[in-house]
């Protein structure tokens, strides 16, 4: 009888070891996330979703996995891909699941912290919110919260991960949707040779054309691509020919408000030069094509941005052709190697 | 050895007396007494019973079908009659009301565990989703993201909840069966079309732990399109109703006019 009690303490005591294993608890390792000094305030409220290291990587994780999809194979990291500061490479308008076409050009994932609203017309006010969007367009991943959620309870790689990133462990959608937050959060570019030139570091100067650029750019273009982020974040019609087959009519569609079509959010012009092609669109493949198009190619669309009313009553940002070869210098003083490069977003490190 | 029993026998006379005091004045000590409450939602149209497929008619000759019928409901709290409020707790406090889950009497019951013990006067709820909770994000959701997606209570085109989901036909006297879907939410921090009600209950409801209100809450649809100040005509604009400002104003403003508390049962 006394060996039978033995044996079973033994077992108690072994399976005890076996589930606190060092890999499926809970041990938050905080990571402070610093605000960089030329950057302002951060929107995101960090008290609601610490960032933790194993919260991250399980964000990372979601970020890269197919499952997420409809067909299992369309992850967010598709359209996001780091080399083009997490833009779909090349592509006018996006593909997802069983080859629909989207109607509007991937957006860099960068300084997501920073922003009140997302999307090109501002359809979600939360990051965490936000990837609900792709997830069950059917235009993009397909897919429902709720099937998604099934295919991450019943794989164990998951079913570890969550358990180490989230007090409770839960895998439901509160929780997968605070990992993506805390992996974009993270996606910060802030150091580009512009950055380190306006925060003085490493003795880094601009040319003389890429002053010029600057200088240019601050007279003609900062009263909507504001602040270090370069944007204001306000949503604006630049007088483009309205595209009869998409016939996309912006900020239109959130607030069916008439004063709001085809106003499309005021994009960063951070890693510019890797995130081609332009517009909400894409249908400039060449930063060439976007000042000539601010030059001599807007149309009264009949919302144009007032702004943009030059004194002969035209549309249009006169740039003299030095003018347009300096400003694209200085934009590509914004391409941020380290983050293009930074091995904690790659898929494969 | 005196001096302690003096002590305790004042102290229990004091017990007893405070004791005999709280019984004169009929109050009954709570501190500490949860019970459970139920919500009963009964949704009707004017003096009939709500039922699907069924033809109502408004007041300026358009009648309507309904096939889908929903309504968010959210910060669920209760105030006392010495004027305390117990609010449900925060993480747990939205609820989906769907027809199609009534019971054979067309009731969805909505039962609130760990209520205070307390005899409760008032109801208050709010229609939707507040800008409060909306700033959450994803925080304190739990997996009522994933139900409000499955009951198609979000939109996919943009991260919102959707507060009401009507969807049928409307005929009139020149048009015949069409479409008639009513998606209203707020829309970011744009356009907030959260309200809130309160509805004083005709007897208490005695919460106690071996006692379970049911507060019977009927809704009446037809207000929705014909509220006492303002009645809406499909044909102009009501048909559709998802982000507009006006008429999603008007909807979520007459959504707040369709309840009131017919009884309460104290078991």
């Amino acid at each position: 009888m006394n060996k039978l009690i033995i044996l079973c303490i033994a077992i108690t005591i072994w399976s005890c070891s076996k589930n606190t294993d060092f890999d499926e608890i809970y041990q938050p390792i905080p990571v402070t996330v610093e605000v960089p000094a030329n950057f302002p305030e951060m929107t995101y409220n960090l008290d609601n979703n610490p960032v933790t290291e194993d919260g991250i990587a399980l964000g990372k994780k979601l970020f890269f996995d197919g499952r997420l999809s409809a067909n299992n194979s369309i992850p967010c990291a598709f359209c996001h891909e780091q080399a083009f500061a997490f833009t779909h490479h090349g592509h006018t308008v996006s593909h997802g699941v069983d080859g629909n076409v989207g109607k509007r050009n991937a957006q860099p994932i960068q300084n997501m912290a920073f922003q009140r609203e997302f999307m090109w017309d501002g359809a979600s006010s939360h990051l965490d919110l936000q990837p609900i969007i792709p997830i069950t367009s059917d235009l993009e991943m397909g897919e429902t919260l709720s099937n998604v959620i099934q295919k991450l309870q019943t794989d164990n790689e998951y079913k570890k991960l969550f358990r180490r990133a989230f007090e409770d462990g839960n895998i439901n959608s509160e929780n997968m949707l605070k990992a993506l937050s805390q992996f974009m959060i993270v996606m910060i570019s802030s150091n580009s040779k512009y950055d380190k030139y306006v925060r003085q570091e490493d003795n880094v100067t601009l040319t003389a054309i890429e002053q010029d650029g600057l200088n240019t750019f601050t007279a003609k273009c900062t009263s909507c691509h504001a602040t270090d982020l370069f944007t204001d974040e306000s949503y604006r019609n630049n007088g483009l020919p309205v595209n009869p087959q998409l016939n996309d009519l912006g900020r239109f569609d959130i607030l069916e408000n008439p004063d709001d079509l085809y106003k499309f959010k005021v994009p960063s012009l951070r890693n510019i030069e890797v995130t081609y092609p332009y517009m909400h669109d894409g249908r400039f493949s060449t930063l060439e094509a976007v000042l000539n198009f601010y030059n001599q190619g807007m149309v009264d669309n009949g919302n144009v941005d007032p702004s943009l009313l030059r004194t002969d009553g035209s549309y249009g940002i006169s740039l003299t052709a030095y003018e347009k070869t300096s400003i694209i210098a200085f934009l590509k003083t914004l391409t941020d190697y380290e983050f293009l490069n930074d091995e904690r977003f790659a898929e494969y490190e | 050895m005196k001096f302690i029993k003096l002590t305790f026998a004042i102290m229990l006379s004091l017990t007893i007396l405070s004791c005999t005091s709280d019984d004169d004045s009929n109050t009954e000590d709570l501190t500490g007494q949860t019970g459970n409450l139920v919500l009963k939602f009964d949704n009707g149209v004017g003096d009939q019973d709500f039922i699907f497929g069924t033809t109502y008619n408004k007041s300026n000759g358009e009648s309507y079908s309904l096939t889908t019928l929903k309504y968010l409901i959210s910060n669920v709290r209760f105030t006392d009659e010495n004027g305390n409020e117990f609010m449900f707790p925060h993480d747990d406090n939205v609820f989906i009301i769907d027809e199609a889950t009534a019971n054979n009497a067309g009731e969805i019951w909505l039962t609130l565990n760990n209520v205070d013990a307390a005899n409760y006067t008032s109801v208050t709820f709010g229609i939707g989703i507040d800008q409060e909770r909306y700033a959450l994000g994803a925080e304190g959701q739990g997996d009522f993201l994933t139900e409000a997606a499955d009951a198609g209570m979000m939109w996919s085109w943009a991260t919102g909840f959707r507060f009401t989901r009507f969807d049928g036909t409307y005929s009139s006297a020149t048009i015949t069966d069409e479409a008639l879907n009513i998606h209203m939410g707020s829309v970011g921090t744009s356009l907030d079309n959260y309200r809130e009600v309160t509805l004083s209950l005709p007897n208490n409801a005695r919460v106690r732990q071996t006692t379970t209100p049911e507060v019977h809450i009927k809704a009446d649809i037809a207000k929705v399109f014909d509220s006492d100040t303002t009645s809406i005509n499909f044909a102009d604009g009501y048909s559709q109703v998802h982000t507009n400002t006006e008429t999603t104003t008007v909807i979520a403003n007459n959504m707040s006019t369709i309840f009131t508390v017919h009884h309460v049962h104290n078991e």
